[in-house]
């Protein structure tokens, strides 16, 4: 059983992580849930209770936008484009993130 | 922004999306876990467990949905008013004169309203400024079966005794004072006296001190409250001043207390200049007798004890006073009390109407101005008509381009109504020299505030949507294909008649207006041709005063003091000749005393007659040019000591010496003296009748008697000048009485003939105020007529053409365009004159020697119509005369 990320850390990143995710392409949510599952060794688990209601309020804020379109598989799906917004925020979060693990590596590594 | 838009419009409802989108995503980790060899039935209800509450997401996510989607709607709406505006703005710029003349019609119209509106709001709406207001009362005796008849000090003293619907009571009366300035001219300050109750009735708090309490009477009450802002005038805001003796029209008085500047009590006859600057205390009166029952003089205020209601208060007082009529028929008998609202006594009837008339006329003016608005709206429209086709067909749609011509029409009527909010401030600044004295109390304040500038804006938006709507739905009657190939006519005819409707009512409102302010000119006119009984030319007259309440006041005191006066204003040079009086003709005044003819069978003071009791020196009758008829005038020799004389005029003979040799009669007439009582005096003449106000209904009877005989604590000083105006000899005037007594200052100084204006100002000020608006409204209706009547020669141009190539002749088409023109005017005016019928009797108030429906003025209003309209016809019915048919086909 891989090791699952405490809701609560996830809760903070979630929201950079379907940034980044995005920044590569649009995708449904499935794929971006995929997608950070895999490029993350399954050592971070995207639950459907966090991710949709993630993608929705990343919606209302314009930092997303949504169309239904055809999944790889040709079936229809709604798929999520980063907007410029978003891109700018992704850059925010993800210096953002830089700092903070900066320094909780500082205290948690320190000799 | 765009791709968003189209993604939002093209979706299927939220409700089902979400459905559509998690059930998506179940499938595709189904569909993972079955590639990983888990049986299909097992993957699914793992993948289900892992989700957890399904139906609980599903409803966070369609939550978030939800607001998602108002949000979008609200910032696409703000979005879209933001252009709609930045369009309006654009358009209204590009035809410059369009915008000047609509919102140039809507600042006036809107800016005549707000005036309006502002006084309407301070007389009709507003609450007096006192605390509590509807518990206050005014307490007052019936005169001629009106409310409002003064109260006598001891019946005021029993009311208050005797009532129990009253927290308090309190009475007051006009006083005076003076202060003697640093050029060492006294200077008259208009004052009231007042009983200890008076500032807690009606809830006033001090600013600085306190006011008066039951305590402070006295023999000689000593102490005054001031007003805040003679305080700061007068004594530069000096805190100390408060305790400080300090001496006023020769008496000392302790100020105790300093109140609000905004606080004035205007009740009938209780202010000498429109405003108190100073309060005094009046005593009650200990001596009950019932010589002290006779004069009556106090104006009463009270407020009620909390739930009680005004008509169990008129009850309580009007059975105390029949009790005291019961008690004292002598004096009391026939004197019923009443309560009336405060407010009914202060904003007085004629206030009132005079606030509905103009808020009525002016409300129509705006009317007027939107029609015209709506006019121009309406021809830019069909101008525009093409644009709109097109807008249209690139994909606007009906409701948004209605919410186009609404949105340039609410742009207009912002500007319009800002213009106006500018223009009705700059009307209420110069209001107060505008409005004759007197109509508005000083009780209440008329200016423009936050109420008045909210008004402007909702009149602005009711504007908006009044002269927005009609080239709105206009606009969703265009097809696109008519507005494209221009076929003007048809696509216009509904907005032509509706243009004609406008031209039709504007017309109407015009004649209605005329005949409104023909009837009030007719009055002024009246009223100013009216008679006064005096022959003087110009005088100056102004109030003096011999005595008073305080010591030197006997009769002898009182007779050296104005014979002084009289001797030092005699040697002013360009002075010819002095007299004193009381009233005034047309000076609005009139003192009454009851009288009993000797030898007739006595009667009780309460049935005796009342007539007017004047003051006079010999020398008054000749000045004022009011000719004897009969016997002799007064002379020098009927002094004190000499037999008591007295003259009387038509009236008097007319209504009470039927049948008698009236040179002879003696008459017992009550005397200005304290204790009131009657003394004997032989009538020696009789005079032609004089009048104090123009619109008197009918004559009043006077007694003249002579100062010598009976002189008064005030007197009216008159002075002819030798030469030149009277005006110019105020200066030596009040020098000389200076002189004499710098303590007793002249106080209403005014000409004769000012007298006679000012009688007249109130009619005046309507007539002028709604002769104006009507002739506003005149020319806003012609420019109406002229509208309509262009438009309709240049939308028939072809037609004359046709006619005029056919062999019509110049006649023909004029006797079209006329026939035109006088169908509109012709609606419009006879629909005018039956408002006008139907509504004259709400003005009868104002009129006076002209009716209501006076034929006249009715005739000449629609005759002015008709010339105005002429004028407004002439050029478009030219220009359908000068039509050349090849140019007319060419055209098209």
């Amino acid at each position: 059983m891989p090791f699952k990320t405490p809701n609560a850390l996830l809760h903070g990143t979630l929201d950079a992580l379907i940034l980044k995710t995005l920044a590569g392409g649009p995708r449904h949510g499935y794929a971006i849930a995929k997608f950070i599952e895999d490029a993350s060794d399954e050592s971070v688990i995207v639950e459907e209770g966090s991710l949709y209601p993630a993608l929705y309020r990343m919606e209302r804020r314009g930092w997303l936008e949504a169309e239904w379109g055809e999944s790889e598989l040709g079936r229809r799906a709604k798929l999520y484009r980063l907007t410029r917004d978003g891109r700018s925020q992704l850059t925010a979060e993800t210096a953002a993130w830089r700092q903070f693990a900066a320094g909780v590596s500082k205290i948690l590594l320190a000799q | 922004m765009k791709r968003s838009l189209r993604s939002w419009l093209w979706r299927v409802p939220l409700d089902q999306e979400v459905d559509d989108e998690l059930a998506f995503h179940i499938d595709m980790r189904t569909r993972e876990l079955v590639e990983k060899g888990v049986d299909p039935r097992i993957a699914r209800e793992m993948v289900l467990a892992r989700i957890g509450d399904a139906s609980r997401l599903k409803r966070t996510c369609v939550d978030l949905g939800r607001k998602r989607e108002r949000e979008m709607r609200l910032t696409r709406w703000l979005e879209e008013c933001r252009e709609d505006v930045r369009f309006a703005v654009r358009q209204l710029r590009q035809s410059p004169g369009f915008t000047l003349v609509a919102t140039t019609t809507l600042a006036l119209g809107i800016g005549a309203n707000s005036a309006m509106f502002a006084l309407a709001d301070a007389t009709l709406m507003r609450p007096l400024p006192f605390p509590e207001p509807d518990g206050l009362v005014v307490l007052s005796e019936f005169w001629q079966g009106q409310p409002g008849g003064a109260v006598n000090p001891v019946d005021f003293v029993d009311w208050s005794e005797r009532t129990h619907s009253f927290t308090a009571i309190a009475a007051v009366v006009r006083g005076g004072g003076s202060l003697v300035g640093d050029d060492g001219v006294a200077e008259p300050i208009p004052a009231q006296a007042v009983t200890s109750r008076f500032f807690d009735v009606l809830g006033v708090t001090p600013i600085a001190g306190r006011t008066f309490r039951e305590g402070d009477e006295g023999p000689t009450p000593d102490v005054v409250v001031l007003s805040e802002g003679f305080w700061r005038r007068r004594f530069g805001a000096d805190p100390s001043i408060v305790g400080r003796s300090t001496r006023f029209g020769g008496q000392t008085f302790t100020v105790i207390g300093i109140v609000p500047a905004g606080f004035q009590l205007e009740l009938l006859g209780t202010t000498s200049e429109g405003s108190s600057l100073m309060w005094t205390l009046l005593n009650s009166p200990t001596d009950r007798s019932p010589a002290q029952r006779y004069p009556h003089y106090l104006q009463v205020i009270g407020r009620l004890k909390p739930g009680v209601t005004i008509d169990a208060a008129r009850s309580d007082l009007a059975s105390v006073a029949d009790a005291l009529a019961r008690e004292m028929p002598g004096t009391n008998k026939g004197h019923a009390a009443t309560v009336s609202p405060l407010r009914d006594r202060v904003i007085r009837g004629e206030l009132r109407l005079t606030a509905m008339l103009l808020l009525g006329v002016v409300g129509l003016v705006l009317l007027m101005c939107c029609a015209n608005v709506a006019n121009l709206l309406l021809a830019r429209a069909t101008a525009r008509s093409r644009e709109f086709a097109i807008r249209s067909a690139l994909g606007a749609g009906r409701r948004r381009i209605v919410r186009q011509v609404l949105t340039e029409s609410l742009v207009l009527a912002m500007l319009g109504g800002l213009l106006g909010a500018v223009f009705g401030a700059g009307i209420l600044k110069a209001a107060p020299s505008l409005i004759p004295t007197g109509l508005i109390p000083s009780t209440v304040t008329v200016g423009f505030d936050s109420r008045v500038l909210i008004f402007c804006a909702l009149a602005a938006l009711v504007v908006a949507i009044l002269y927005g709507l009609s080239p709105a739905w206009q606009v969703t009657r265009l097809s696109a294909v008519q507005a494209m190939t221009n076929d003007g006519r048809s696509v216009t005819a509904a907005g032509a008649g509706f243009r004609r409707a406008l031209a039709v009512s504007q017309v109407a409102i015009a004649v209605f207006l005329l005949c409104g302010a023909g009837l009030l000119l007719r009055t002024l006119l009246a009223l100013e041709s009216v008679d006064s009984g005096s022959r003087a030319g110009d005088l100056l007259t102004m109030i003096v005063a011999g005595g008073g309440p305080g010591p030197d006041s006997d009769p002898e005191s009182m007779w050296r003091r104005y014979e002084a006066f009289r001797r030092e204003v005699e040697q002013v040079p360009g002075v010819s000749a002095v007299a004193w009086g009381s009233a005034l003709p047309f000076g609005g005044l009139w003192f009454g005393q009851n009288f009993e003819i000797v030898g007739d069978p006595p009667r009780l003071p309460a049935d005796r007659d009342m007539s007017g009791y004047q003051i006079v020196s010999p020398s008054y009758l000749p000045l004022l040019g009011v000719a004897l008829l009969e016997g002799r005038g007064l002379s020098a020799a009927d002094t004190a000591g000499s037999p008591e004389v007295c003259v009387v005029d038509e009236e008097f003979v007319r209504r009470f010496l039927r049948g008698r040799t009236v040179l002879g009669t003696r008459i017992a007439i009550n005397a200005m003296v304290l204790p009131p009582r009657a003394i004997a005096r032989e009538i020696v003449g009789v005079v032609a009748q004089v009048k104090e106000r123009p619109d008197e209904p009918q004559p009043q009877p006077h007694v003249y008697v002579p100062i010598a005989q009976n002189p008064w604590w005030t007197a009216t000083l008159i002075v002819q000048p030798a030469d030149g105006r009277a005006e110019a000899l105020t200066p030596g005037v009040r020098a000389a009485l200076a002189r004499v007594d710098r303590d007793r200052p002249a106080t209403v100084i005014r000409t004769l003939t000012a007298l006679g204006s000012e009688a007249t100002a109130r009619p005046r000020f309507r007539a002028v105020l709604i002769a104006t608006f009507a002739g506003l409204a005149l020319l806003l209706a012609m420019v109406g007529v002229f509208g309509v009547l262009a438009y309709s020669v240049q939308q028939r141009t072809r037609e004359f053409g046709v006619r005029i190539a056919l062999g019509a002749s110049g006649r023909n088409v004029l006797g079209l365009v006329v026939g035109n023109a006088a169908r509109v005017v012709g609606t419009g005016a006879a629909l005018g004159l039956a408002l006008a019928l139907a509504f004259a009797q709400s003005v009868a108030a104002f009129l006076f020697g002209v009716q209501p429906r006076d034929p006249v003025t009715f005739a000449s209003a629609g005759a002015v119509l008709v010339l105005t309209a002429i004028v407004a016809c002439a050029v478009p019915a030219l220009r359908a005369v000068r039509i050349d048919p090849v140019e007319a086909f060419r055209n098209e």
